[in-house]
């Protein structure tokens, strides 16, 4: 069964439906038949109902179509459809009214249908008198190329001959044209009458052809006096033969499928003469209202017709002087589907108000906001319905759930598992291990590391040194080392210091660390108990000397400018000054020491001493206590041509050496045991690392081969 | 900051820099008792015992910028803001002992000695095992020769530092010691000369960007 | 001729050199080697900032009087082109120091930087902080900051002692990208083992030029290769003069 599309919602729709499926849009037109107010596009619909009944009962069928048409609704819903045609008035019977012989505009083909030929023909028989000049040529023409037409009754349905002729398929633009099975009972089928414009007696019957060029909302005017600019055109194509009219009793198939060659013939007249009236000017033909036939030169047959147009065209009055143009229909069927149509008239500028207010003041024809953007607008029941395609469907989806993410409140991500740093804590173990166990080798029985037979080629010097000093002037200590490197600075200085206090040296500490007093008071304190020398008489300290290498210069230049109050005093010096102790006097200058001993674990506190302490240290020889690292960039200083450092120990293994050759006391055994036991152990570690990374190596060179 | 402050701070940086600078090229004893030379030498000593203070100074506003960082972890208590408590606590009694016993009294040696100097030495020791680790690791994932010959050189100067692998006794102590010797005052002191002459340049260039005002650290 | 006029011709040479290379820099613009340490942080900074994680600029234990002041002012040059890079962030850059001074020197380098880029309203005095007086207690804080604050990017530019190489092992164990420069050859050798991208020799004073803070920081680059080639051509003029008995 054939489909009708839907011009809406380009659903395909059973041929014999009213509306559509979908979009519930009105597939068959309703009749043109509808006052001004309710008109939407001439081009949509520009269906001039039938004027008059001049030829009695050829006539009923058009004023039965207008009579349905009147009572028809919902026309907007179909104005825009080209493919719509009200199922009973003849479009292209109202076209024909509105036609002005003056338009250009005309059938694109110089082929005309058949219908029109033999209208063409039939009018070829009118009264002369009434007959005008181009009619007249066209049917000679006609007369010369067309067979000889059987006369048309009166009365004949010649509408109904040419669905005859036609066959039974229809194209899909005159589908909807047809008035479907269930067709509303408002409106009659119209009769398959002849046409209701009094056709002249000798007019042929014609047949219109169904399928009225594809899409074609009107069907091309018959009228004579419409088509006259194109006719010319037209008037060498040899004119189909006429066929018998239509009976009114036939069903009424106003557009019969027409056979292949009216098709083409059809399709290739594309467009109606445009409905402008050049005398008046009047707006567009397609508005049935707006039509003032009176300009138009129409034969009888049609002035009978016009004058049963509908006069309320004629009340509007002052139209606009340019009348709007008309658009053919096939133009017209290629309109987009529009469901919302404004109805926008032109004024003259004479009557358009004046704007008042704004930068546009004064000007005339302003766009007036209102009119035109808050019209008021009838949705269509189509537009509430959306053809929602799958996939939109689902993109619609992923659209609600992103937002509704969004709100919603994420459980914090659970941290990932650490691994355990299994390697680092068996470094650790092995480690501790180490050092721990020399504790133990006492009772274990085992017997511990030798102590270093070798002696430094550094250390006589120093020893020699140290045992050659005078003990009249005092000797200044420096701890400038943080905490962290107690561990070793204590025992490596802890040497040196103790021969000093064996010595009976004085010492003066000083530190530009904040930490170096408590340092220096704690190590002292220890070392003096073995010796019973005591703060304030064997030692002093001066404390904290602010200002890092500026502080060291001034100290050098005038340490009593310096430092103004000491750490830890006796209470001897409680109330005043560092300076009045016994042991500095005479010290003005740092050259006024005995020797100058700077311990530290940095190499940069090094050489700041060094070389900030040169200009001003005169012959006081100064002596380093390194920690092991910083050995390589202070030896320098101390194997110089003009040497810098008189004396430097480092590491754990210089002082036990130093204890050794100086005759203090061993009491360093367990340390030296759990020194040796952690070096093995670091030393099996890298051994171990560098075994381990060789051999990933060597297995990654041999998988990429 | 407006523009005439700016250049206010960067002339009085620039001058101070100068006349601090000038001073290492001046011997004392070429310069005269009196005169502008020596008026510029003892501005320049002044300038340098400003310094001394202001570094105190800046100690103490670093404490104080480190108290008020913890102060507010606890205060919006965000991550770890516990021991940051605990710390807030510590410092104001300490802060409080030493104002009221003195710096040198029992109550704080008896702290320091106590709590602070574990702690770091501690420090240091955690210091060896992370060094062990790292020199564990090195050859597996750096992968390249230099790796291999920092591992390499590491434990030839360990085994020459003293006992261990080998005892100080051992034959080959001797062998491994001169060897050690050799890497730390040839080797590794050739190379940290060139370190050193190195971080010297970018020291004075450094120093001279300061000087000339191109670097500001103290602001725009 | 004195060791002062000497010293004070090296100084002249300096400004001069650093002049020239500072007018000639548009014309004939320097080409360095490639760093990768600089090359990997410009990428490290921005994965930070994207990934809403925070910069970490460590300016060392050393004080703003001394030699340790000199890879401190590197750091805050390397502080500033990170600052740049993080005004917008979520988590701006902290910068934390073993020293009050310099605290505050990266407090101004930062609320500068802030204020070029018109978000003061951004700065936090926070930003710029000490962790501790001493090294050691410096370093016993970095584990706390470096989890707390969601650090990702750690970088080391100051003078460090042995403890510069617990705060690299700290960041390695974060999963930080961890860059560490220093000036002590002894921390350099020490950092090379723990850090995963270490500077070495004077790199740290290159971290300006290669992060584009300015134009006088690649000349002053520039200049330090100059005066490096003159005393390496000492050196080996020297050493061949002493090689064939010429004494001073």
């Amino acid at each position: 069964m054939a489909e009708i599309r839907c011009p809406m919602c380009s659903t395909m729709n059973q041929e014999a439906a009213e509306v559509c499926s979908n979009c519930q849009a009105r597939l068959t037109p309703l009749v043109a038949d509808l006052p001004p107010s309710e008109q939407h596009d001439s081009g949509a619909e520009g269906r001039t109902p039938p004027q008059s009944d001049a030829n009695g009962g050829n006539d009923d069928w058009l004023a039965n179509i207008r009579a349905d048409a009147a009572m028809g609704s919902g026309v907007e819903d179909h104005a825009a459809e080209p493919e719509e045609a009200d199922d009973a008035a003849p479009d292209w019977l109202g076209r024909l009214r509105e036609a002005d012989s003056s338009i250009e505009e005309g059938p694109p083909s110089d082929k005309i249908p058949d219908w029109m030929g033999d209208f063409i023909a039939a009018g070829d028989e009118a009264t002369e008198e009434e007959v005008p000049e181009w009619l007249s040529r066209v049917r000679e023409r006609r007369e010369a190329q067309t067979e000889e037409q059987p006369e048309s009754d009166e009365g004949e349905d010649w509408i109904t001959r040419l669905r005859e002729d036609t066959p039974d398929e229809q194209p899909a633009g005159l589908e909807d044209l047809k008035p479907s099975p269930d067709d509303d009972e408002s409106i009659e089928k119209p009769a398959p009458q002849a046409l209701d414009l009094d056709p002249p007696p000798d007019l042929p019957d014609t047949q219109v052809p169904q399928d009225d060029l594809a899409g074609e909302q009107v069907i091309p005017s018959q009228e004579a006096g419409d088509i006259a600019p194109s006719v010319d055109s037209v008037v060498d194509d040899s004119p189909p033969a006429m066929q018998e009219p239509i009976s009114p009793d036939e069903e009424v198939e106003w557009f019969p499928a027409p056979d292949e060659r009216e098709l083409q013939e059809a399709e290739e007249l594309l467009h109606v003469p445009a409905l402008l009236d050049d005398e008046t000017g009047d707006a567009s033909a397609i508005e049935l209202s707006d039509l003032n036939l009176d300009s138009i030169e129409l034969p009888d047959w049609l002035g009978e017709l016009k004058s049963e147009t509908p006069p309320a065209a004629e009340d509007e009055g002052e139209g606009p002087d340019l009348a709007p143009a008309t658009l053919p229909s096939w133009l017209e069927a290629m309109r987009p589907v529009d469901t919302f149509r404004s109805e926008i008239e032109i004024e003259a500028e004479e009557v358009l108000p004046v704007e008042s207010a704004g930068p546009l003041a004064g000007l005339r024809g302003v766009l007036l906001a209102e009119p035109v953007v808050a019209m008021p607008r009838s949705a269509s029941t189509a537009a509430a319905r959306l053809e929602v395609t799958e996939r939109q469907y689902a993109q619609g989806e992923l659209l609600q759930r992103l937002v509704e993410e969004e709100e919603k409140e994420i459980p914090p991500a659970k941290a990932e598992r650490r691994r355990l740093p299994l390697v680092r804590w068996g470094i650790a173990f092995v480690l501790l291990l180490a050092v721990i166990l020399p504790f133990g080798f006492s009772q274990l029985g085992i017997e511990g590391y030798a102590f270093p037979s070798v002696v430094s080629r550094d250390l006589e010097p120093l020893i020699n040194l140290i045992s050659g000093i005078p003990t009249e002037r005092p000797a200044l200590v420096v701890f400038d080392y943080t905490p962290g490197y107690s561990g070793e600075l204590d025992m490596v200085a802890g040497a040196l210091l103790e021969h000093m206090v064996m010595r009976s040296l004085p010492i003066i500490t000083v530190s530009t660390r904040p930490t170096g007093p408590p340092l220096a008071e704690g190590l002292l304190n220890k070392i003096a108990a073995g010796y019973g020398a005591v703060n304030g008489e064997s030692y002093l300290h001066l404390g904290y000397l602010s200002g890092g290498p500026t502080a060291v210069q001034l100290f050098s230049i005038a340490p009593r400018s310096v430092v103004l109050t000491g750490y830890h005093l006796p209470d001897s010096l409680s109330e005043g000054s560092v300076w009045e102790s016994p042991l500095l006097q005479g010290v003005q200058r740092l050259s006024d020491f005995n020797l100058v001993v700077v311990i530290t674990a940095g190499t940069d506190t090094a050489r700041t001493w060094v070389e900030q302490t040169h200009p001003w240290i005169g012959d006081t020889p100064l002596v380093m206590v390194l920690s092991a690292g910083a050995e390589p960039l202070v030896r320098p200083y101390f194997e110089a041509s003009e040497p810098q450092v008189d004396g430097i120990l480092t590491g754990l293994p210089a002082a036990v050496s130093y204890r050794q050759y100086s005759g203090l006391p061993l009491e360093t055994g367990v340390q030296w045991d759990a020194f040796g036991m952690g070096m093995l152990a670091v030393e099996l570690t890298l051994i171990a690392g560098g075994a381990y990374g060789v051999g990933l190596w060597l297995l990654r060179l041999r998988k990429r081969r | 900051m407006k523009i005439g402050t700016y250049l206010l701070w960067a002339a009085m940086a620039v001058g101070t820099g100068l006349i601090v600078l000038l001073g290492y090229f001046v011997q004392i004893d070429q310069i005269p008792a009196d005169g502008l030379i020596r008026n510029i030498f003892e501005l320049r000593l002044l300038i340098m015992r400003w310094a001394v203070l202001l570094a105190a100074v800046s100690l103490g506003i670093g404490l104080f910028n480190m108290f008020l960082v913890h102060w507010m972890k606890v205060s919006e208590q965000r991550t770890g803001w516990k021991y940051s408590a605990v710390l807030i606590v510590t410092f104001l009694v300490t802060l409080t002992l030493g104002l009221i016993f003195g710096p040198d009294s029992r109550v704080v040696l008896f702290l320091f000695n106590s709590i602070q100097l574990p702690v770091e030495t501690s420090l240091s020791a955690l210091l060896a095992v992370t060094l062990s680790m790292a020199g564990f690791r090195l050859v597996a994932q750096r992968k390249d020769l230099i790796s291999l010959v920092f591992v390499g050189t590491a434990l030839i100067v360990l085994i020459g530092s003293g006992p261990g692998l080998l005892s100080t006794e051992n034959l080959f102590f001797g062998f491994f010691a001169g060897l050690r010797n050799w890497l730390a005052q040839v080797a590794a002191a050739g190379g940290a000369r060139g370190i050193l002459l190195g971080v010297a340049l970018g020291s004075i260039v450094t120093g001279l960007r300061v000087l000339l005002a191109v670097d500001r650290p103290y602001g725009d | 001729m004195s060791e002062e006029a000497i010293g004070l011709i090296i100084l002249l040479l300096f400004v001069g050199l650093l002049a020239f290379f500072v007018t000639i820099d548009r014309r004939r613009p320097a080409t360095f080697r490639s760093i990768k340490g600089y090359d990997s942080l410009k990428g490290a900074i921005e994965r930070a900032v994207e990934a809403g994680e925070r910069v970490h600029l460590s300016l060392g234990t050393g004080s703003v009087i001394g030699t340790d002041s000199a890879p401190a002012l590197a750091g805050l040059a390397i502080l500033t082109s990170i600052a740049e890079s993080t005004t917008m962030s979520d988590k701006p850059v902290v910068a934390t120091t073993g020293d009050g001074a310099m605290a505050i020197l990266a407090q101004d380098t930062l609320r500068s930087v802030y204020s070029e880029a018109r978000a003061l309203h951004r700065y936090s005095p926070i930003s710029g902080r000490m962790l501790g007086p001493t090294p050691f207690s410096y370093v016993a804080n970095l584990p706390i900051l470096l989890a707390s604050e969601d650090i990702s990017v750690h970088v080391l530019a100051g003078s460090f002692g042995a403890e510069g190489a617990l705060a690299a092992d700290f960041g390695e164990r974060q999963g930080a990208f961890v860059l560490a420069g220093t000036d002590d050859a002894q921390s350099q050798a020490l950092l090379y083992a723990t850090a995963e991208h270490p500077l070495i020799g004077e790199e740290i004073f290159a971290g300006g030029a290669y992060l584009n803070v300015g134009r006088v920081h690649r000349a002053g680059l520039r200049v330090q290769d100059a005066v490096r080639m003159i005393i390496i051509a000492g050196i080996v003029i020297g050493a061949i003069l002493s090689l064939l008995g010429v004494s001073r």
